[in-house]
């Protein structure tokens, strides 16, 4: 299982990819991912497309879980972060086994 | 998102029916008939009227005038997101120091910003009608980010690896820019997309400038002209976030990555607005490096502290002639003819400000 996100915006207005493979994982990071992926629901979510309109300088994140074979992708502002999503990306942006990368937008 | 109307006190009720309101009504209804008996005094008649209407209550237009002065408040949001705000109350106005950096300096730059306003414009607070400014810091966790959510500020305390922990509070232009949004929002409400959301950001980075500028009594020539300066986290090497002066070098990264705003239109990013948030609601973050250059040229041509001409310039412009859609021509033809009627018409700022445009491509 491969999850990335990508957040934008902010004050700075950059970009911070952040991405996590289970294959570098220990096993007990694996089970924990895969629970808070579960609990996040991201098969229910809605998918947004279009001009994202919304506030200055607020972060908005894409996140994309990658699973046998089958890639699911959200994007959400986060003023309307739901609870399990934060908690996931929170997870994944601290794991020790992340690749992170900073840069401009475009 | 929440918006607020600029509805200014209506001056049709006659002042008998305003008077019956102030004398009989409930609280928040006698405050709000008092507020409008002082604010229509539009002419001597209206003004006898509602003189004589507050000495029957035996009340003097000094009792009811507007509060002049700030109200600010600060919370500590206690790591929680947006469902928690405000949080705990840690400051309000006039209490002395809280003993929390963040708490204090949130309170500290929300008062540099709204004196450098209402001393440089004439401007009460955000909506120019005193609204109360309210802060939340420790907000998330190591959250590298301040925003003006609508309603009120947010402070993370950063992770150290954008910003440097507890900086976000600390610099008074990123506090200032943030609370220039909240202005934008009253005012021009500049639609946060392509080129009406670089100028939105353009404001917030020219008057987050001007208050650090007026702050440490700088000159257009003194002034450093950079956004974030000195707060950089690991991540980035470099000065700041941006610089007015010259745009596109204010950092890099260890793997490549660089500064890309423009400073000329020839360079501008045509990115889209399709939700990705890698576009950045159309390189808002990344064209507003062209009008912030227009800025930075106008005031060092005009010369001498840059808040008083170019700035007020700049003000004018923002507060009462640009639209939600405005582009940067619109902008930059407002510039003109507002620099035309403050100081004159084919005068020294007026032909600087054109000029200023013109070598970044817009006129």
């Amino acid at each position: 299982m491969k999850v990335s996100i990508v957040r934008g915006g902010g004050i700075a207005g950059l970009v911070t990819t952040t991405t996590v493979d289970s294959a570098s994982l220990a096993s007990q990071e694996v089970a924990e991912l895969r629970s808070r992926v579960e609990r996040a629901g991201l098969s229910d979510a809605p998918e947004r497309s279009g001009a994202s309109g919304g506030q200055p300088d607020r972060f908005d994140y894409e996140l994309t879980v990658e699973d046998g074979g089958q890639a699911h992708t959200v994007r959400v502002c986060e003023s309307d972060l739901p609870g399990p999503l934060r908690a996931l990306i929170s997870y994944v942006t601290s794991l020790p086994g992340r690749q992170e990368r900073v840069g401009p937008p475009g | 998102m929440t918006t607020f109307d600029s509805m200014p006190a209506c001056c049709i009720a006659p002042p008998d029916l305003l008077e019956a309101v102030a004398g009989q009504g409930t609280p928040e209804e006698r405050e709000a008939a008092l507020r409008t008996l002082t604010a229509s005094e539009t002419s001597r008649a209206q003004r006898a009227s509602v003189t004589g209407a507050l000495s029957r209550l035996t009340l003097t237009i000094a009792d009811v005038a507007p509060a002049p002065g700030m109200v600010r408040t600060v919370y500590d949001a206690e790591n929680g997101g947006d469902f928690d705000l405000p949080g705990k109350k840690r400051r309000g106005e006039g209490d002395p120091p809280f003993g929390d950096a963040a708490v204090d300096e949130a309170y500290d730059g929300a008062g540099a910003t709204y004196d450098f306003y209402r001393t440089v414009f004439g401007r009460d607070s955000i909506d120019g009608r005193g609204l109360e400014i309210v802060s939340s810091v420790h907000y998330g966790n190591d959250y590298d980010n301040a925003a003006w959510i609508g309603f009120q500020m947010i402070y993370g305390d950063g992770s150290g690896q954008i910003f440097t922990k507890g900086s976000l509070t600390k610099a008074v232009d990123i506090v200032a820019h943030e609370l220039t949004h909240g202005i934008t929002q009253f005012t021009a409400h500049l639609v946060y997309s392509k080129q009406s959301g670089a100028l939105n950001e353009s404001f917030s980075d020219v008057f987050g400038s001007l208050v650090k500028q007026y702050g440490l009594g700088q000159s257009a020539e003194q002034a450093d002209w950079l956004i974030g300066e000195g707060i950089l986290g690991s991540a980035l090497r470099g000065t700041a976030l941006r610089s007015l002066k010259a745009p596109g070098t204010a950092w890099s990264t260890p793997t490549g990555g660089r500064d890309r705003q423009p400073a000329h239109m020839r360079d501008y990013l045509d990115l889209p607005d399709d939700g990705n948030p890698s576009n950045d609601h159309g390189g808002v973050h990344l064209n507003s490096g062209i009008p912030n250059h227009a800025f930075y040229l106008a005031a060092t041509a005009i010369g001498g502290n840059a808040w008083e001409r170019a700035g007020r310039i700049w003000y004018v412009t923002l507060t009462e002639r640009l639209r939600p859609r405005s582009d940067f021509r619109q902008a930059a033809e407002a510039t003109v003819r507002v620099a035309g009627e403050l100081f004159g018409v084919d005068g020294d700022e007026q032909r600087k400000v054109r000029a200023a445009w013109q070598q970044v491509g817009v006129l």
